[in-house]
């Protein structure tokens, strides 16, 4: 397999973008559920938990960026390897829950 | 739950991913057994908690490679079939296989990063120097052990560096920096694969991962920042001494016996 390394120049920089302010996001929400549950107890809790929901769903939401610019690009092969992560992750996802 | 208690996951997170960045390490294989043997926490709880900081280190220190071009991103999501395949059916094992033998593999695995620790990490022979124009080799025996990595990342919380290493080194051949970039942006996937699964089993608790996950963040960040220097030997004996020890307690762990957790 030969792989250029700036395959795709503009992808790149736009999924480094989702992850850091993904990562600000879902820090800011999770130090704010922390300073909340010192005076509200289990809402403030509620609010951290969000915050961690994010960091899960963050580089899910990676994969799917990865996946719609794969597609638009008319790159079917690697659209296709992109759509088959993100139905494992969400098989794994939804075979958990109880 | 109290503020010092808070304090305390905040700062082994932090410490810990500053660790896991100077040796090229995630942080999960030092946070599970300080979570399970310092803090007395169930080892399901501090699996869950260590796969959030994971994804925490693994998304704050992404931007950086990604600008520069080393990720290789498409090598990156082909590879991710196999280790979030992995993944998913580990999350299912994980709740079969009794905390005694996760213990005994942890304790595999920490004398397995001690072992590699000891060879030094080389550019793999073959690969070449400049992290443009290389080609990819041997990719269904990467596969393989990528499917592994992502089977013990998501059983014991960790980003599975271990089986990472032989996988882009001796199977791929890549060169040191593209595959230390590249690992790093699929731990995230691979670790959020596994941890949407604990979550929705209820093992992800928030008075225990949120603090672990702003302490990683920190740590990530300033990882990147003050330690961008490989370290020398005498500091990476001690680190070795100390997956050692690691290792050593977890075993002890497998078998009921803890001599340094404290009371709480």
């Amino acid at each position: 397999m030969k792989t250029g390394i700036a395959s795709s120049p503009r992808l790149e920089p736009a999924l480094g973008a989702l992850l850091y302010y993904g990562t600000i996001l879902a820090s800011a929400v999770i130090a704010l559920g922390l300073a909340l549950a010192r005076g509200l107890g289990a809402a403030g809790m509620r609010v951290a938990t969000a915050g961690l929901v994010i960091f899960i769903l963050l580089p899910v939401a990676r994969v799917a960026a990865m996946l719609i610019f794969f597609l638009r690009a008319g790159d079917y092969k690697f659209g296709a390897i992109a759509a088959l992560v993100m139905s494992i992750i969400l098989l794994s996802f939804f075979l958990a829950i109880p | 739950m109290h503020g010092g208690f808070e304090l305390w996951l905040f700062a082994v997170a932090l410490g810990t991913s500053m660790l896991g960045g100077l040796l090229g390490m995630a942080s999960g294989i030092f946070i599970v057994p300080i979570l399970t043997m310092f803090g007395r926490i169930d080892l399901h709880a501090a699996i869950g908690a260590s796969l959030i900081s994971v994804i925490a280190c693994s998304c704050a220190g992404a931007a950086p490679f990604l600008k520069e071009g080393l990720t290789n991103i498409r090598l990156a999501i082909l590879l991710e079939t196999a280790t979030t395949s992995g993944a998913l059916c580990s999350v299912f094992l994980a709740g079969l296989i009794a905390a005694k033998y996760l213990f005994l593999i942890f304790a595999a695995i920490l004398l397995l990063s001690a072992q590699q620790m000891v060879a030094r990490r080389k550019q793999p022979p073959g690969a070449p120097e400049r992290a443009i124009g290389y080609s990819v080799q041997r990719l269904p025996l990467g596969m393989t052990l990528m499917y592994g990595a992502g089977l013990i990342s998501a059983l014991l919380g960790i980003g599975s560096g271990v089986l990472k290493i032989p996988a882009m080194d001796t199977a791929l051949r890549l060169p040191i920096k593209v595959s230390s970039a590249t690992s790093n942006f699929m731990i995230g996937v691979t670790a959020a694969a596994s941890a949407g699964a604990y979550f929705a089993r209820g093992e992800i608790l928030t008075s225990v991962a949120a603090p672990i996950a702003l302490g990683s963040v920190l740590g990530a960040v300033l990882g990147a920042r003050i330690l961008m220097k490989v370290p020398g030997d005498k500091l990476r004996m001690m680190f070795v001494g100390i997956l050692v020890i690691l290792s050593a307690q977890m075993l002890l762990a497998a078998f009921g016996i803890n001599l340094i957790g404290r009371a709480r």
